[in-house]
């Protein structure tokens, strides 16, 4: 099988977030990237249905130099090779430019399925996937947790609502992982080796032949509201604080 | 020759009433060709596999090691009662052996000495020895038949061989037959040639007299059945070394030769990550030869066993048997090798079970807490500890194949540089209060303070980061830290396997340290004391690394310290792993508390060398604990016994063990844990270091 997984470079989830001052994004310098959680899901599924049903395994990213590393994270998870997608055009890129760019790199491949994160936890956009899967005009299923794909189908499940989705689609199609699908692995240390040797084809906008149009544009970035620090309400008598406790979450908190 | 017995000639007819003196030549050299035919087997069979590993280096501090640890069985001794049954039983054969060769040399050559006074003190402390050996059979006897201590068996399952019963009845045998040959010749020689020192060869004297009646023609015919009886089960015990746990009269010695002389707890870096193409210990031809030759020095005595905090809290690893099973595997394995040599192949037949994973089960490895005490107490000095991380380093740097939540801890050193995975920017934060520099604003700093992960990012370690900021600050010492270019030591990801992060974390910091031209460093974890400490040198970190305890003694002896208020209740010291057996620092903090007023310290049974460790090393601290007891709980009972209020800690991963373990036991009203930095600032009663300043 010819096995896709996308995947996007996003600052860790514990990195320092500061706004640059003219809100046009944030500081990077001193920011750890890491891959997306959702995609690493999606990396792990790859691997698992390669592991399945034979063939090799496509990292496609895009992203500035930086985001090599994390397809040769992909690469020493165990995937075959990797298109890094870098053009200065496409920073700031809306989902639809992302999705415009995979797809042009992934229509010049052979592929049986797809896989993407379900949303990055960066932009929180959740489009990505989807608007590639509609570009292929392949089926989608999306923020699967679970996944079986045999006889030229696939079967997910999707959590919803109180229940849950099982949902049935022929290959090709695009699957958007969701925390719950698999237990993304931790490279092997050969496999870290392997992978600085492994194949990445590196491509800008021209080499895609795509004209980038951003539509959707980040107007501003502000910082959220600082956290006011909690109080605690002194003294000795239990009573009189409780009774202090229930003023202060009426009068200042308004909640009761 | 015949012997003149009279005054001034005392002395006997050595080999009296035994001809056959070629026959003897010959039983000799058939027991000794059985012998060296088994012990050139067993070179094959340590020759057959195994990685190259020099251990023939500094030789005089090896053939200390011999006699301090063989001859004069240091570790042995350690435990009471089997060492003293070891030691009767080997003192006793040892000096036996010389009487034989002086009497051998007495027949064959002549012995000008070997005649009165020489000869009263030879049969007298032949007599003694003699005793000697059969008072060490009967207490092994005792031990390993009535008494069971479990350090003999494993969860309560003796591991008693045959070869056991053999050994004893041999050297019981010998000894036995010995005093009857003894007995019969004295009252042959006694009652009919006129022999009058008899009473010195009391043992033999005695059992004489139990032989009035019997006829001496009889006697002399029962002396000489006796008499080769114990020549055959002297040979047969020459003959039968090789092949049994007796193997250990040279093994173990030549273990104790071979000796890790590196600091404790050393592991060998890998080197070749670039080139090599498998890590760890995934084979037994992984390890190296001397790994392997460990295995048949081990006598299965169970001092490892005994103070193993995985073993004792019902958790699949003993030291023992891991050791045992490499050694059935490796004798299983060199064999085939051997017969497939004979066979005119060089191909290694593929073995049935793996090491990791079938002979050693993954519960085994992962149940180390690297705290040890199995290498302190060996008395083979069996590295069981590298042996354990090689295989782990298989599983982590090979296979991937190891615990989710350990995964997660070496994602987050990766992204983080901490195994908590909180954000490396946060690092500096516990240093608001006090105000401390780092050595970006202050490079003429002294020493650099270390904080490390735990005085970094745990609620707790933090506290401790302060109170021992605070102590310095109040003395005067100068000193600053790297703030957020500080990263994690990396001694969970060494200990638990992952070699490759650990180098990468030890040479970021390193980089950095040597960056500000660092001199003297302090760390307030052990671990991090140690991996600087004996670690980073192989990566070209060279500092003076000391521990805050060491520190803090250092002042309170200058009088940069002054303790001035009283604590109240009765402390216990619990040793951490990484200061006590992997440096030896067991006095130093036991001093500190003991310098402040009111200090009534207890000592837990399990105490120093024998501490039991608190279920955190070995990257355990990260891992969860879902076989057998708690340690941390089983260490919080020890305090518990002994009533003790405080548990002093010099270790943030103790801390936070033992506080869980007064949780787990709903003592928190009752007890508390506490690092003896808080303990110090505490006494120092200072509110605020800079108006003391």
């Amino acid at each position: 099988m010819n096995i896709i997984a996308c995947v996007k470079q996003v600052p860790d989830s514990e990195a320092l977030i500061k706004v640059k001052p003219d809100g046009s994004g944030i500081e990077e310098a001193g920011i750890k990237w890491v891959m997306n959680t959702y995609d690493e899901f999606g990396v792990e599924e790859a691997l698992k249905t390669r592991e399945k049903h034979g063939g090799d395994v496509t990292v496609v990213s895009i992203g500035p130099a930086r985001a090599m590393e994390t397809i040769r994270t992909a690469l020493a998870m165990g995937a075959e090779k990797g298109i890094h997608i870098d053009d200065p055009q496409l920073e700031g890129a809306d989902a639809y430019t992302t999705a415009s760019a995979l797809a042009a790199a992934i229509k010049e491949i052979p592929y049986d399925i797809i896989f993407c994160g379900q949303r990055a936890i960066d932009n929180d956009s959740g489009q990505v996937g989807s608007i590639l899967a509609e570009l292929l005009d392949i089926p989608q299923l999306t923020i699967i947790t679970k996944l079986d794909v045999e006889d030229g189908k696939v079967t997910g499940i999707k959590p919803i609502e109180g229940a849950q989705l099982v949902i049935e689609s022929p290959l090709p199609c695009l699957v958007t992982a969701q925390k719950g699908l698999n237990e993304p692995r931790y490279a092997s240390l050969p496999g870290i080796m392997k992978a600085k040797k492994k194949p990445v084809d590196i491509k800008d906008v021209a080499a895609l032949g795509i004209t980038v149009d951003i539509k959707a544009k980040v107007a501003g970035m502000t910082p959220p509201p600082e956290r006011p620090p909690g109080k605690i309400i002194e003294g000795d008598d239990p009573a009189v604080k409780a009774a202090e406790l229930v003023r202060l979450l009426r009068e200042e908190a308004k909640i009761i | 020759m015949e012997h003149i017995y009279r005054t001034g000639n005392e002395g006997r007819e050595v080999f009296w009433n035994a001809p056959y003196e070629a026959m003897l030549f010959a039983f000799t050299a058939v027991a000794l060709i059985i012998f060296a035919y088994g012990l050139y087997r067993r070179w094959q069979m340590w020759a057959a596999i195994g990685k190259a590993e020099k251990r023939t280096d500094s030789a005089g501090e090896r053939i200390m090691s011999i006699i301090v640890n063989g001859f004069f069985q240091a570790r042995t001794f350690k435990e009471s009662y089997a060492g003293i049954l070891h030691g009767l039983i080997f003192f006793g054969f040892f000096v036996l052996i010389f009487g034989a060769a002086i009497d051998a040399t007495q027949y064959h050559i002549g012995l000008p000495f070997f005649h009165g006074t020489f000869y009263i003190v030879f049969s007298l402390i032949m007599e003694i020895f003699g005793l000697a050996v059969l008072l060490g059979v009967v207490m092994a006897v005792v031990r390993r038949y009535i008494t069971k201590p479990d350090l003999l068996g494993y969860r309560e399952e003796p591991d008693n061989t045959p070869d056991d019963a053999i050994i004893l009845v041999l050297i019981g045998g010998i000894i036995v037959t010995g005093f009857i040959v003894e007995g019969l010749r004295l009252h042959v020689n006694i009652n009919v040639d006129g022999f009058t020192w008899g009473e010195w060869s009391f043992a033999g004297f005695i059992l004489s007299k139990t032989l009035t009646g019997i006829n001496y023609d009889t006697a002399r015919i029962l002396h000489k059945i006796m008499w080769w009886t114990h020549a055959f089960l002297a040979l047969g015990f020459i003959a039968y070394i090789p092949y049994s746990r007796l193997l250990h009269i040279l093994t173990t010695p030549a273990n104790q030769y071979m000796r890790s002389l590196k600091p404790a707890g050393y592991l060998e870096p890998i080197r070749d990550f670039e080139t090599a193409e498998s890590f760890g210990t995934g084979r037994l031809e992984d390890f190296t030869w001397k790994q392997i030759f460990d295995s048949d020095a081990c006598t299965r005595c169970g001092r490892c066993q005994d103070g193993c905090p995985a073993y004792l809290s019902g958790k699949p690893l003993s030291p023992k048997k891991l050791v045992q099973d490499l050694k059935t595997y490796w004798i299983d394995r060199a064999s085939a090798q051997l017969a497939a040599k004979k066979a005119g192949t060089d191909e290694m037949p593929e073995p049935e079970k793996a090491m990791v994973g079938d002979v050693i089960d993954l519960h085994e490895l992962w149940s180390c807490t690297n705290c040890m005490y199995c290498m302190e107490h060996c008395p083979a000095f069996i590295e069981h500890v590298p042996k354990i991380v090689g295989m782990r380093q298989h599983k982590v740097l090979m296979e991937a194949d190891f615990a989710s939540e350990l995964q997660l801890t070496y994602r987050n050193m990766e992204n983080n540089s901490n195994p908590w995975g909180v954000g490396a920017h946060m690092r500096a934060d516990w240093a608001g209060d006090p105000d401390v520099k780092t050595l970006a604003e202050d490079p003429d700093a002294e020493y650099l303070f270390y904080v490390g992960c735990a005085g970094s990012f745990d609620d707790r370690g933090k506290k401790v980061s302060q109170a021992f900021a605070n102590i310095l600050k109040a003395a005067g010492v100068s000193f600053g830290i790297l703030g957020t270019e500080e990263g994690c030591c990396g001694d969970s990801a060494m200990r638990g396997g992952n070699e490759y992060l650990y180098q990468i974390m030890a040479q970021a910091n390193i980089e950095v340290m040597t960056g500000y031209g660092v001199k003297k460093i302090i760390c307030t974890c052990p671990h991090g004391y140690n991996a600087l400490k004996k670690d980073y040198p192989l990566f070209g970190g060279n500092f003076e690394v000391y521990h805050h305890t060491e520190i803090i003694a250092d002042l309170i002896a200058q009088g940069k310290i002054v303790l001035k208020k009283p604590v109240e209740g009765l402390f216990t010291y619990h040793d951490s792993c990484f200061l006590g057996r992997y440096n030896n620092i067991y006095n130093t903090p036991r001093d500190i508390l003991k310098a402040i007023p009111g200090m009534k310290l207890v000592e837990m049974e399990r105490t120093r060398a024998k501490s039991f460790c608190c279920g955190a090393g070995g990257a355990r601290m990260w891992m969860e604990e879902n076989i057998g007891e708690r340690i941390n709980d089983m260490r919080t009972d020890q305090a518990i016994a002994v009533n003790a209020g405080s548990i002093a800690v010099a270790c943030p991963f103790c801390l936070t063990m033992m506080t869980d373990g007064i949780k787990d036991r709903s003592m928190e009203e009752e007890m508390a844990s506490l690092d003896i930095a808080e303990i110090v600032w505490e006494a120092m009663d200072i509110k605020g270091a800079d108006s003391a300043s």
